[in-house]
């Protein structure tokens, strides 16, 4: 405690709550990372501790009729000893989050934000395109580049039916 | 040139470019073979329900995850090979042209008989023909004689430029104070369009070459004229 008032000028998330721990002043929750925590995986099955370390009274007199015989345990009481060990099932713990969705959601929004600046883009800040891409020109330049025989082999002029003056089908 | 939208190489006018088509076609292939597995493993990476992390010791496997690349790798090296012996065989050129790329025009110069040299620039999107080229006509394009080994010594006057044509396989940087040889032969008389490939300062998208492969009687008939012209 005198620690954190001495340094709480410089912010009072410097100091861990732990000190106050050792202060002895009590705090609600401890984790003390040198001991071994419980966790749901799915290739580690088997945890160092059970999930529940304080077993109430009811669960303690489960725990002494699991040391007879199994057959004489009913299947709620089966479903307990398990809860009592394990927190989430094989099923639950492997089931999916739906997380995609929100990912998937939010690529789709910025790719039609991006589309929306293009469009603003080709509006406001660039100016025409070159008299090159006027439709009469174009037709000039494929006619042009057919008399030329560009490409004749596998590529452009390749595909053309001079014959009967069309594409080739 | 490319047609619009157009993905591949431009067709081969040169035995050279042909050669060269071959062999991108065959790696190609192989490269996308190897991406199929490659992506077919991740995939089962990411959705497999297996969970064994102490798996230790697998010699076969590694084995064959050795020897396999290696041999694919020799499959594409020895075509590669045989393409770059190939394109550095002792030929017997017709003619000589020399390419000097300056800012921000190619000249040629054809000094095997007279000396004929001119200059050849980008003609400028206001002035084009109708149905001419946007940024890769030019106003003398370098004529040659199809059929004939032709050599090219490509250099530059002030900055780093390179003398580049795609359809016919080349590509030679143009450096001042060198001379760099290549040769090539058309196979097709025709038009053939190419790019400065040297970044070479603000006109670099703007100084195109042109080839262009005309029988002997028509390449003696535009030379004399040009020697007229001089």
């Amino acid at each position: 405690m005198l620690a954190t008032r001495a340094l709480s000028h410089i912010g009072k998330r410097a100091i861990s709550t732990s000190v106050c721990v050792r202060g002895g002043h009590g705090v609600a929750k401890v984790e003390d990372y040198t001991l071994p925590p419980y966790f749901d995986r799915r290739e580690v099955p088997l945890p160092d501790v059970a999930y529940v370390q304080q077993l109430t009274p009811e669960q303690k007199s489960l725990k002494e009729k699991e040391k007879g015989s199994w057959a004489a345990l009913s299947n709620e009481e089966k479903l307990a000893l398990y809860r009592i060990s394990f927190k989430d099932s094989f099923a639950e713990m492997n089931q999916g989050t739906g997380e995609w969705k929100s990912v998937v959601g939010g690529i789709m929004f910025f790719m039609g934000f991006t589309g929306l600046v293009v469009l603003w883009q080709r509006k406001y800040v660039y100016g025409p395109v070159p008299h090159t891409f006027d439709k009469l020109y174009k037709e000039q330049e494929l006619q042009r580049m057919l008399d030329m025989r560009i490409n004749p082999i596998e590529g452009f002029s390749a595909k053309w039916d001079y014959e009967n003056k069309q594409w080739k089908k | 040139m490319a047609h619009p939208s157009q993905l591949g190489f431009q067709d081969a006018a040169s035995p050279v470019m042909e050669e060269l088509l071959h062999f991108h076609d065959h790696t190609l292939m192989i490269v996308f073979l190897i991406s199929t597995l490659v992506l077919y493993i991740i995939v089962a990476m990411v959705t497999t329900k297996l969970t064994n992390k102490f798996i230790l010791d697998s010699q076969e496997i590694e084995i064959i995850w050795t020897l396999l690349p290696a041999m694919i790798l020799i499959l594409i090296a020895l075509p590669s090979l045989r393409i770059l012996y190939l394109m550095d065989e002792i030929n017997d050129p017709h003619l000589t042209i020399k390419a000097m790329g300056h800012q921000w025009y190619w000249s040629y110069e054809y000094t095997d008989y007279e000396d004929l040299g001119f200059d050849s620039y980008m003609v400028p999107t206001q002035d084009l023909n109708p149905g001419q080229f946007r940024l890769l006509e030019t106003d003398h394009r370098m004529v040659i004689p199809v059929d004939s080994p032709i050599r090219v010594l490509v250099s530059a006057d002030d900055v780093l430029h390179s003398w580049a044509v795609p359809s016919l396989g080349i590509k030679m940087d143009a450096v001042p104070g060198r001379l760099n040889q290549t040769a090539f032969i058309t196979s097709r008389p025709g038009v053939f369009y190419g790019q400065c490939s040297e970044i070479c300062g603000a006109n670099h998208s703007f100084m195109p070459i042109v080839v262009e492969a005309v029988p002997l009687e028509h390449f003696e008939n535009w030379s004399s004229l040009m020697l007229e012209d001089a």
